[in-house]
């Protein structure tokens, strides 16, 4: 098991955002969080990652504490946040070779850079990227330390169809040769893209978790957006 | 090897930003070339302890604009953009690199002032009466009293606009009214009671009594005030440092 998550909830003040929730995941599994805008997506993630205070009965990366082993446990653990900024007069080529030196051991950074369509820009500034090919470099650090489990928050928004598909095929030759990943997102065909399981959340809590084919049953519906509508509305209604 | 290559990149991000280039290294110099001409000119008459007055002055130009504004600024802009937020989740700390980006504004303070010091020395013939190596002690107490103001400020500040206002103030107000720039002698006595108590005035009456030679009793005062703001502000950062 590569993430064991027992309990975790997360409050600010009296207001509960994330609310005892559990889940693991196999190695070579693709899970889905899905929510609305302040469902707890983001929090979920940044508890488990140890960086959001939280309590919680096990919070296990690889079987380690991502705060008590947090140097052992981020060597194989990659991480790309909603949105990712770098220094103002960084270049490509810098942002990655800062990043390369942080690990024990790592991919060579051209190797991926052609991979992710990038080598044309090794001298250009970061910060004159377009929205799509910064977010590629994101996913590039976040798995540069060739890690066993990425945690990808809201991966696509922001990207145009070509550069969507192109990122989510380069997603899956990973999950193939047995990367894990958690990944946020918005989008349902993303989701039916590159995920084995989804956890949709609401006020924190899952209101329903399970296979694609296993939530669509459950819901009664014909698609996964059919369903994830009926069921983040009835939530509300109820 | 992780800190060498973090401090040579956040070397090459400070170097092509210009700002330190030219206010913590070229801007010193400047001034180090005026005063000289200007206090060894005979019109001058107290020139000659004006100018020996000034070295010890100038030479912490460099000190505020790497540590009170340089420092707080990166600190601030690398949290507001979640910079230190990402390195919490690698095995390097995000402390790595804001020492590293520290170690960078150090480095350019001595530049300054090695070059402010070649300065006074073989354009206008400085001579110390002090120990010139207490002097280098001293400063370096200096600087680091001054860095941990830069860093309190850059822990406590909620964004970087907060760091921008209260950078400049410290910036400024220590350039202009502790005797780093205008001469702190030309000030009305009532102005000098008020401007004292800024921590640089104080650095900077502990350097000049130290190049002066002086007793050690007269920077008893000076040197407390210095491990007051080390201490003080050490605490402070410690206490309401954020990471995002």
């Amino acid at each position: 098991m590569v993430l064991k998550v027992k309990e975790l909830s997360v409050s600010y003040g009296e207001k509960t955002v994330v609310d005892k929730i559990s889940f693991s995941l196999q190695k070579g599994e693709v899970l889905g969080i899905l929510g609305e805008n302040g469902a707890g997506k983001t929090s979920l993630v940044e508890a488990v990652l140890g960086i959001r205070p939280a309590v919680y009965k096990e919070v296990a990366i690889l079987g380690q504490s991502p705060i008590h082993n947090r140097k052992q446990v981020f060597e194989k653990v990659g991480v790309q946040f909603q949105e990712s900024h770098f220094p103002d007069k960084m270049t490509v080529s810098e942002a990655c070779q800062q990043w390369s030196v942080l690990y024990k051991a790592t991919a060579p950074y051209q190797f991926l850079l052609t991979k992710f369509g990038l080598q044309d820009k090794e001298k250009s500034l970061v910060k004159s990227l377009s929205g799509g090919e910064k977010q590629r470099l994101a996913v590039l650090l976040a798995l540069l330390p060739n890690p066993e489990l990425v945690f990808l928050d809201e991966l696509t928004t922001g990207l145009d169809t070509k550069a969507r598909k192109k990122l989510w095929q380069t997603l899956r030759n990973y999950k193939r040769e047995g990367l894990s990943i958690v990944l946020t997102s918005h989008y349902m065909d993303e989701v039916e893209a590159l995920c084995d399981r989804v956890m949709i959340l609401k006020g924190g809590h899952i209101i329903c978790e399970g296979t694609i084919a296993e939530v669509i049953n459950y819901s009664g519906q014909a698609s996964l957006e059919a369903a994830y509508l009926t069921l983040t509305d009835e939530e509300g209604e109820g | 090897m992780t800190f060498y290559t973090l401090t040579k990149i956040e070397a090459k991000l400070v170097w092509r930003g210009l700002d330190i280039l030219i206010f913590g290294i070229i801007f010193p110099i400047i001034v180090a070339l005026l005063f000289g001409y200007i206090m060894n000119n005979e019109l001058f008459t107290q020139g000659n302890t004006m100018f020996l007055h000034s070295y010890p002055a100038v030479v912490t130009i460099s000190i505020l604009a790497t540590g009170v504004m340089g420092l707080p600024l990166t600190i601030a802009d690398y949290r507001h953009r979640h910079i230190l937020k990402r390195f919490q989740v690698t095995p390097a700390s995000p402390l790595t690199l804001l020492c590293a980006q520290a170690l960078v504004q150090f480095i350019a303070s001595m530049l300054s002032f090695l070059g402010v010091t070649a300065v006074y020395l073989f354009v206008f013939n400085y001579e110390m009466t002090g120990s010139f190596g207490l002097f280098l002690c001293s400063y370096l107490f200096v600087l680091m009293a001054m860095y941990s103001i830069g860093i309190l400020i850059g822990s406590i500040v909620p964004d970087q606009k907060a760091a921008n206002l209260w950078g400049s103030l410290a910036y400024f107000g220590m350039l202009l009214f502790s005797g780093a720039t205008i001469p702190f002698e030309i000030f009305p006595q009532i102005l000098q009671n008020v401007f004292a108590f800024l921590p640089l005035s104080q650095g900077i009456q502990l350097l000049k009594e130290v190049s002066l030679g002086g007793v050690l009793s007269d920077m008893i005062f000076p040197i407390v005030t210095m491990m007051a703001c080390v201490f003080i502000s050490g605490f402070l950062s410690i206490k309401y440092f954020r990471w995002k």
